[in-house]
This record gives structure tokens, C-alpha cells and sequence, in this order.
């Protein structure tokens, strides 16, 4: 009766230093870390792994959900603690001010193997059959399907957002094309006519990047682009780099938080199952991740120890 | 009548002479290309100046800014927590109850179809999100608005700079100044909430004006007499006379407030319907977007009825259909239910079902393009040769074989002025203004109206300006032009003006004869009654996914936008117009042998001018209110700066843009209300 009273007693204890030591590493594990839900469906699956993961190693985390421009105002204010996918081809002009500052930090990539260049639905194989090499562009008959009202005589070719700049026109005029790239206003737009444009069968040819949702549900091509004039951004299109950014008090209030979110990574192949399922509503954004969560207990669980310990 | 008609007045010549010169400074731009664009190399880094100029003061009112953002945030997160918190049959409960109480049984039902919709379409945590946001918005609105409003009462030497102010905050595109409320109050739902407070306050500034003014005299003066002193003369005289305008300054205040709540999701951190719309348009869902924005024109006629009915009852001072006593039992009966149904843990919340019906909505949207895309495309086409390109490019611009069939000869050239001159004299024998407005069309219909000689834009505006509004109007009007000139942004103005113009045009076409229509028929009223409320209602966003599916991205996309929003005035007001024309008059022109064609254009529209005037006033300022919300469908003008500005959180570029479209607002508001005010801006008009 002593000794299993002893032994408990001990116990007790070990376990309390245990965790004591545990929570030191955790920082301040009761304030919750505010974790940013953008709009796309593939970083709020990003978002909500992260956050359960965070909550397994015994953090509170809550979602907020912001705009990818404005949210790095927040990030920088600590208003955000953390954004787990934001594109670096798409920051606007606050995220390499705020970088610069030091007020935000860049931890690393989040494993996305990500594919960006100009793509058109599948269908126009039959009609261009030089695609996808980009030769197909300097057809004639090719470029008269994609022309418009408004391009005339030179073909449409649908442009990212205004506000995200235009690196197609550069690479149009480079290669000389007999294209105009007309700007698309928002990324619904562009979906919107991606998708009219497979069901109507009306050819298209736009810039895009990968992985997206919408490629889960519309078959399109990647054109094959001519070699780059210049090495640079402007005239080249290449992967973009998707890397999980944190608010600079981050390391210094959640320590054991810091090295998990280093550690964190989401790949394609699960990001794009996932997407899908959302897509065609055979989960929710809940029960998808949770569903992750359960089966990949072998993939977080060493961020975890290696965090904590 | 013919003879005031065919002698010229002192406008008829002003005009004439403007004509004149527009024609010789589009001639003499051939040479002197300075005159007819604006000069590339006349630019000011205005955008650097508005930086330097606030920035100091944004920096100076931040730690002041920062300070109350938490306050807001508290009051916001404890009102949404409750709400929240609540079960829905509880609220639906007691919502009812205080509708029935403040507006009678009809509005009763209504509350509870509706909420029961919000319910079953499965929105019901986001629609109390929104409402929280509104109840913090509007009070805050209405205390500042009524504080204003008094003041101004007060000091009438104040009055026009407040109502200057006033007309500036109800224009200025609310996403110019969202850059400017981030730096100020953080990243969160504050700012947000700030930029609907900012476009709901002037209703209640303006109603606040008009109830304190119209207290009669004698009411003042028997209180006085009575040995009130200023404090009491004002709270227990002044106010409870007003009440009933005061009221209304309430239901338009949240009537703004609502539309504006949709701007907090653009910031985000507030799980609301906005941001339920602002993914759907992100990820193209009109099923979703429909949706959610079906939730928000729910809570807004409900919000209508319930603040209208409340503004209603105090003027009749009825006695309510519910007795106080009752009232409170059925409160205390809701807080029971309320506390039930929390220890059951019953939600009673309906699954997604609702939600993935509306998604078969995208699938027939998809199947009815695929299979309507031909029509679309000739319609689209037959707009864009017939109306888009003259305007933008002008017949000089688009004559090429491919759009005309011809090349720009000067023989062509010389045909087309012959044909010009035709039209105009022969309006010139119907009246001096006709051959004028002929003039003018067939300059325009070359040159296009980006490319119009912005010498010739600005004598015209300016003069225009001038007659209106005298000095000041002229002095708003040319920094409007200028500024949008030496910032180099001349061009994307102009561009604004062309899918204003284009837009303005095809809502009154369409908008009047339907508005005619709906005059002569009550069952046609009555069908476009529910329509008109839902599309004024409905959060822009929301047209912008079938406009896109339909016609691709685009002007002409951006232009459809702008057309659903604004061709709600000129229903309404033509209907209106129509429909209260003096029925002596009717009568008698009905004896005089007219027929239903000549009573309608000859006898009734020339007596519903106002009206008209009105409705065009009105198509106006929607059609430029929309231009900011088109440029997410991909439009080069000026709400695409805006964006712009917006991404690159470049405060002093959005604010300059901004200003701009204000300015376009304000002085098209003027010009075209010249004859007779409005009345106070209303989202919905009153039912009976």
C-alpha cells in the first residue's frame, strides 16, 4: 500500500516536472496562436493542418480569416501570429517592405510542388494541333478562334489580375505573338471563364498556376513555353516558391510552436485530394483535415517531438 | 411653345459655342496632339504628395487608433458571442415578438419566413455574425450622425462644409479608404466596420438636419413660455417632435450599413456573410454567391420593415398589437426555450442540405452556357461594334475592314462630315438644342470618348459645372480633371465616364420602358417590385459570376454588372413619376381626343420630369457606385486603380484615385439635380 502510494507519489512528480519542462518549451501555450485563413480552399487546408497539428502538441490556435494582401499588415503587427502558404510570386508590395523590416519571418517552404505558365482547356487540341507546343500561338487560324471584339486582329489571351502585374505581356511581346493580353480583374474571373469556356467548348488560352481545385475539375493543357529571352521574373515563368511566413515575435512566445511550423509540410498529392473532396462536397473543411490528421499520425508526430524536446 | 423652342437662349449659344470649339480643337489636334490627349509629360507625382500629406497624420492618430481598436473589438466580439450563443429558435422567437410589438402582425411573418429561410438555407452562424457587425455599426452611426446632425442645427454657418462633407463620404469609393483605416486601427474587423460607419452616418446627419428644422415655431415657443430651459426645450421639445424623421434617418443608416458590411470581409477576420460571398466569387460558385447573398437582401428587408415600421407606428402613434405585459412573458418564454434547448445541447440547425441544392445551380449555369453561348456571343458582339467601340474608340478608331468594312479615306472622312452636317440641320428645324445634341453626338461618335480633346472635356464640364453650381463646383469639377490628368490617369478616366455613359444609357432604355410598363399595370409592378428590391439589395459581387460565364472577362462583362445595380432607379422612378401624375390632367388631355402614345409622351412623361430627372440622377451615381466592384471582372479604369492601390497598399494612390470617382459623382449629381433636390438617399422605398 505505501510502495504503490510512493510509487504514485513519484509518478505524480515525474509527470509534473515532465510537463513542466514541456510547457516551458511550449512558451505561452493559454494565448491562443491566430492563424490566417485566406481565401483559396488550398491554404485553408494548409491553414487548418497546421492549426491541428499545433493544437496535438497542446496549443490553442484560432483561424482568422483575412485577404492575402491585407493580411500581411496584420502578420506584421503580430494582429496574425502565422500564414502557412503564401505564394511569392503573389505578395504585393506590404510583404517584402514588412520582410525587409524584420517584422515578419520567412520559415521555409512549405513542400508544394507548384507549377505556374499558361494553360488552355483540352479540347483545343483538336482545333490548334500544334498545342501545347507554343508555337500554336503564332498560327494564324489558331490565334483567329481566340480573337475578340476587343483584340482584334490579335488573339485574347486572359492575363492574371491587374494588381498581381502582368508578366504574360512581357513574354507576349518578347516572343512577338500575335496576342493581347487582357487582364482578368480577380481569380473567380478567371475560374468563371475557365469554366465556361470547357462546357461552351470557347477557346482560351490564360495564364494559371498549380495546384488549383479547378484543375481537379476542368481537363486542361500546359502550353510549352518558348525559352526564356532573360532569366529573370519578368520574362521568365517559373515554379513559384510557397513558404510559411511568421509574425517576428512568433519563435520568442511559442518556442516549441516556432520549430513545428519549420518542420511542417504539406504536399501536393494530399492538398489536391483534399481540395477535391471539398469540391465535390463529399467532406468538409472539418472532416477532410481531421481525416488527415487521423491517418498521418506518422508524418506530424515527429515535428511534434522534435519541437517539444 | 414652338416659338420658345425654336429662339435660342443664353444656353442654347453657350452650348453652341462649346460645340464650336470641341470641333475646332479635335481638328486642330491633328497637329498639335497636346490639345487633344492629355500631355504625358505634364505629370506630378500626386499620389507621393497625398503619401507625404496624410501619411504624418495617419502615423500621428495611430497610437489613438490602436487604442480603441480593442474597445471595438470587445463590444463586437460580446454582442457576437451572444447572438451566437443563442438557439436559433429562441432568437426567431423573440425577434418576432419585437416585430410584432414595434410593426404589427404582417411584418411578424415576415421576420419569421425569413429567418426561417436564413435558417434552411444553412447560414444562420454567419447571418448573426453579420448582425453583430450592423448592431455595432449602425448605434455608433446614428449617436455620431445625430451629433452632427444637432450641431449643424446649431451653427448653421456650418452647414454647407458638413454637407459637403457628407455628400463626399457617400461617394468616395469605400475601398480607397480601407488602406488608410488598416493603418490606423490594425489588421481586424475594426477597420472594416469603420469604413460602413463612414458611409452609414450621413443619412442620419441629413434626417437629423430636417427633423430639428421642420419643428414648428409655435411648439418652441410654448415650451419656451412653458419655462424650459435650453437643455429641455431641446430633449423634451425639439427631439420628440422630430422623432419620426429621426427614425427614418435610423432605417436609411442601416440600410447603409448593411450594404456596407460586405467591405469587412475584404480585411477579413470575421467569419460574416461577406466573407461567404467573397469566396464564392473567388472560387466562381453563383450557387453560393446566390446564396449568401440571398441571407443578406433577407436581413435587409427585414431590417427595412422592422426599423420603417418602427418610424411608422411613432408617427401614427397606434396602439401596439401586443400588449407590454404580453411582450415581456414572451421574452421570458424565448430566455426559457433559450436556456432548454443550450442544457439539451440541441442545435436544431439543418445540415448542408439547402446549400448543396443551390450548388445544382452552377451545374445548370454551366449547361445553360454551353448551350446559350451562341446567343450570348451575337448579343455581346452586337453591343460592342454597336455601342462599346464608337464610344471608346470612335469611329475614326474603329474604321478598319474588320469592325466597318472600311478604311479611313478622306473621302470616308468627308462623307461622314457631310452626313453629320445633314443630321444637324435637319434637327436645326425642330429646335436650336437639337442640332446642338446632334452636334455633339456626331463629334463623339468620331472621336470616341477617351479620345475627346481633353481641352474641349474640360471647357465643357467646367461650363457645365459652372452653371450649376457656381465656383465651387467649378473649382471640384476642374480638380477632379486635373488632378486625374497630371497623375496620369486621364485615359482610365475617361474610360470610368465611357462605362458610366454606356451603362446610364442602357439602364434608361431598358429601365424607362419597363418603368412605363410597370405604370400602366399593376400586375407588372407588382412582379418587378420583389425583383427591384433583390437586385438593390443583393451584394454587387454577386452579379459579377453569371456576368462573367455569360460574356467572358471584360468591359463589356463589367458593363452588364453596372447595368443590374442601376437600372433600378429608372423603374422606379419613372413608375413613380408616372403613376402620380395629376389625374385631372390625364383627364382631361383624354378628352381632347389624345391617344394612350401621344398622352404618354406628350402629356405625361414632359409632366413626370422630375421624376425623370431624378431617375437619371439616380442611374448615375449607382452606375459610378458599381465601377469599383466591375473591376474585379478586368476593366482599365479608374476602380481598377483602386485595386491596384489596394494590393500595393499604396495609401496616397488610392486616395488619389478615389477622389477622382468622387469627384465624377458629385459633379454629375449636381448638374443632373440642377431643377430640384432629391430626396434623402434611400436604399428601399417606403412600403405601405
Amino acid at each position: 500500500m505505501t510502495r504503490t502510494l510512493a510509487l504514485g507519489t513519484t509518478m505524480l512528480v515525474a509527470l509534473s516536472t515532465l510537463s513542466a519542462a514541456v510547457a516551458a518549451d511550449l512558451g505561452a501555450a493559454n494565448e491562443p496562436i491566430r492563424l490566417a485563413m485566406l481565401e483559396w480552399s488550398g491554404a485553408q487546408i494548409s491553414s487548418q493542418l497546421a492549426g491541428k497539428v499545433l493544437e496535438k502538441a497542446g496549443y490553442k490556435v484560432e483561424y482568422v480569416t483575412a485577404g492575402n494582401y491585407p493580411h500581411f499588415t496584420g502578420l506584421a503587427d503580430g494582429d496574425i501570429s502565422a500564414s502557412v502558404e503564401v505564394w511569392l510570386n503573389n505578395v504585393g508590395e506590404v510583404f517584402p517592405k514588412v520582410l525587409a523590416e524584420g517584422k515578419i519571418e520567412d520559415i521555409g517552404t512549405l513542400g508544394l510542388t507548384t507549377n505556374e505558365g499558361w494553360i488552355y482547356p483540352k479540347f483545343m487540341e483538336d482545333l490548334c494541333p500544334a498545342l501545347p507546343s507554343w508555337e500554336a500561338l503564332k498560327d494564324p487560324a489558331c490565334v483567329g478562334l481566340l480573337a475578340t471584339p476587343d483584340t482584334l486582329p490579335n488573339g485574347r489571351f486572359l492575363d492574371y489580375p491587374a494588381d498581381w502585374g502582368s508578366r504574360a505581356a512581357t513574354i507576349i511581346a518578347d516572343n512577338s505573338l500575335p496576342l493581347t493580353a487582357v487582364p482578368s480583374g480577380s481569380e473567380g474571373a478567371m475560374i468563371a471563364e475557365l469554366r465556361a469556356a470547357a462546357s461552351a467548348k470557347t477557346p482560351l488560352v490564360m495564364m494559371f498556376w498549380a495546384p488549383h481545385f479547378i484543375l481537379a475539375e476542368v481537363d486542361v493543357g500546359w502550353i510549352a513555353m518558348p525559352p526564356c529571352t532573360e532569366d529573370t521574373n519578368e520574362h521568365c515563368i517559373k515554379a513559384p516558391d510557397v513558404d510559411k511566413v511568421v509574425w517576428s515575435g512568433f519563435a520568442e512566445k511559442w518556442p516549441a510552436a516556432y520549430e513545428i511550423l519549420k518542420a511542417f509540410r504539406v504536399t501536393t498529392e494530399d492538398q489536391q485530394k483534399m481540395m477535391l473532396a471539398l469540391d465535390n462536397q463529399s467532406g468538409t473543411l472539418e472532416s477532410v483535415t481531421d481525416a488527415w490528421v487521423a491517418e498521418n499520425e506518422a508524418i506530424w508526430k515527429p515535428w511534434i517531438d522534435a519541437g517539444v524536446n | 411653345m414652338t416659338n420658345d423652342r425654336r429662339n435660342p437662349t443664353s444656353a442654347d449659344r453657350l452650348w453652341l459655342g462649346l460645340l464650336v470649339l470641341s470641333v475646332m480643337l479635335t481638328i486642330a489636334g491633328r497637329w498639335f496632339p497636346w490639345l487633344s490627349g492629355f500631355p504625358t509629360g505634364w505629370t506630378l507625382p500626386v499620389s507621393q504628395w497625398a503619401n507625404a500629406a496624410f501619411l504624418p497624420i495617419f502615423e500621428f492618430a495611430r497610437p489613438f487608433g490602436r487604442s480603441t481598436t480593442p474597445v471595438i473589438e470587445a463590444v463586437l466580439g460580446a454582442i457576437r458571442a451572444g447572438l451566437v450563443w443563442i438557439p436559433w429558435p429562441a432568437a426567431v422567437l423573440a425577434i418576432c415578438l419585437v416585430a410584432l410589438r414595434a410593426c404589427g402582425w404582417r411584418v411578424m411573418v415576415l421576420a419569421a419566413l425569413s429567418l426561417l429561410a436564413v435558417v434552411g438555407i444553412g447560414y444562420w452562424a454567419q447571418a448573426m455574425n453579420t448582425l453583430a457587425l450592423v448592431l455595432v455599426s449602425v448605434p455608433t452611426s446614428v449617436v455620431l450622425g445625430f451629433g452632427v446632425g444637432a450641431l449643424a442645427h446649431r451653427l448653421p454657418r456650418l452647414r454647407p462644409l458638413i454637407e459637403a462633407l457628407l455628400d463626399v463620404m457617400q461617394t468616395y469609393p469605400a475601398f480607397a479608404y480601407l488602406i488608410p483605416l488598416l493603418l490606423l486601427f490594425g489588421f481586424g474587423p475594426a477597420a472594416g466596420l469603420l469604413a460602413s460607419v463612414v458611409f452609414a452616418v450621413p443619412p442620419m446627419v441629413r434626417n437629423t438636419i430636417v427633423g430639428l428644422g421642420a419643428v414648428p415655431a409655435e411648439i418652441i415657443e410654448s415650451a419656451a413660455m412653458a419655462g424650459a430651459r435650453p437643455g429641455q426645450l431641446f430633449w423634451q421639445a425639439r427631439v420628440p417632435v422630430a422623432l419620426p424623421q429621426l427614425l427614418i434617418g435610423l432605417n436609411q443608416t442601416t440600410m447603409a450599413a448593411l450594404s456596407m458590411v460586405i467591405i469587412v470581409a475584404i480585411i477579413g477576420g470575421f467569419d460574416d456573410i461577406g466573407w461567404e460571398i467573397l469566396s464564392a466569387m473567388r472560387k466562381a460558385e453563383m450557387g453560393r454567391s446566390l446564396a449568401s447573398g440571398l441571407v443578406i437582401v433577407l436581413l435587409a428587408v427585414l431590417l427595412d420593415r422592422m426599423t420603417s415600421g418602427i418610424a411608422r407606428q411613432s408617427r401614427l402613434r397606434r396602439a401596439p398589437p401586443i400588449a407590454g405585459r404580453n411582450l415581456v412573458i414572451g421574452l421570458l418564454l424565448a430566455a426559457l426555450l433559450a436556456t432548454g434547448l443550450k442544457l439539451a445541447g440541441w442545435t436544431l440547425l439543418p445540415g448542408d442540405g439547402a446549400r448543396s441544392l443551390f450548388r445544382h445551380l452552377d451545374l445548370w449555369l454551366l449547361d445553360f452556357v454551353a448551350w446559350s453561348a451562341p446567343a450570348f456571343a451575337l448579343l455581346r458582339n452586337a453591343i460592342t461594334y454597336g455601342l462599346m467601340l464608337p464610344m471608346r474608340l470612335g469611329f475614326s478608331g474603329s474604321a478598319s475592314p474588320m469592325v466597318w468594312g472600311l478604311t479611313l479615306t478622306p473621302a470616308v472622312t468627308a462623307g461622314y462630315v457631310a452626313v453629320a452636317l445633314g443630321l444637324v440641320v435637319l434637327a436645326a428645324r425642330r429646335s436650336p438644342r437639337a442640332a446642338v445634341a446632334t452636334g455633339f453626338a456626331a463629334l463623339l461618335f468620331w472621336s470616341g470618348l477617351p479620345g475627346f480633346p481633353w481641352t474641349a472635356t474640360l471647357a465643357i464640364v467646367g461650363a457645365a459645372a459652372w452653371r450649376s453650381g457656381g465656383p465651387w463646383l467649378l473649382g471640384l469639377a476642374a480638380s477632379g480633371l486635373l488632378i486625374a490628368g497630371v497623375s496620369g490617369l486621364w485615359v482610365p478616366m475617361m474610360q470610368s465616364i465611357y462605362l458610366c455613359a454606356v451603362a446610364v444609357v442602357i439602364c434608361f432604355a431598358l429601365g424607362g420602358a419597363l418603368g412605363i410598363a410597370a405604370a400602366q399595370s399593376d400586375r407588372l409592378s407588382a412582379v418587378l417590385r420583389p425583383i427591384n428590391d433583390a437586385l438593390q439589395t443583393m451584394p454587387q459581387f454577386v452579379f459579377l459570376i453569371p456576368a462573367l460565364m455569360l460574356f467572358k472577362v471584360g468591359e463589356f462583362t463589367a458593363l452588364i454588372a453596372i447595368v443590374l445595380y442601376a437600372i433600378v432607379p429608372p423603374i422606379r422612378y419613372v413608375e413613380h413619376g408616372l403613376r402620380t401624375v395629376r389625374p385631372d390632367v390625364v383627364e382631361a388631355s383624354r378628352q381632347m381626343g389624345a391617344t394612350p402614345w401621344q398622352m404618354l409622351w406628350q402629356v405625361k412623361l414632359p409632366l413626370a420630369s422630375d421624376a425623370v430627372r431624378l431617375a437619371l440622377n439616380q442611374t448615375v451615381m449607382a452606375a459610378v457606385s458599381m465601377l469599383v466592384i466591375a473591376a474585379l471582372v478586368g476593366t482599365r479604369e479608374l476602380g481598377q486603380e483602386v485595386y491596384v492601390a489596394l494590393s500595393k497598399a499604396d495609401a496616397g494612390r488610392g486616395l488619389v484615385a478615389g477622389w477622382i470617382i468622387a469627384c465624377i459623382a458629385l459633379v454629375a449629381d449636381r448638374v443632373l439635380r440642377r431643377r430640384r433636390a432629391p430626396p434623402s438617399h434611400a436604399t428601399l422605398p417606403e412600403k405601405t
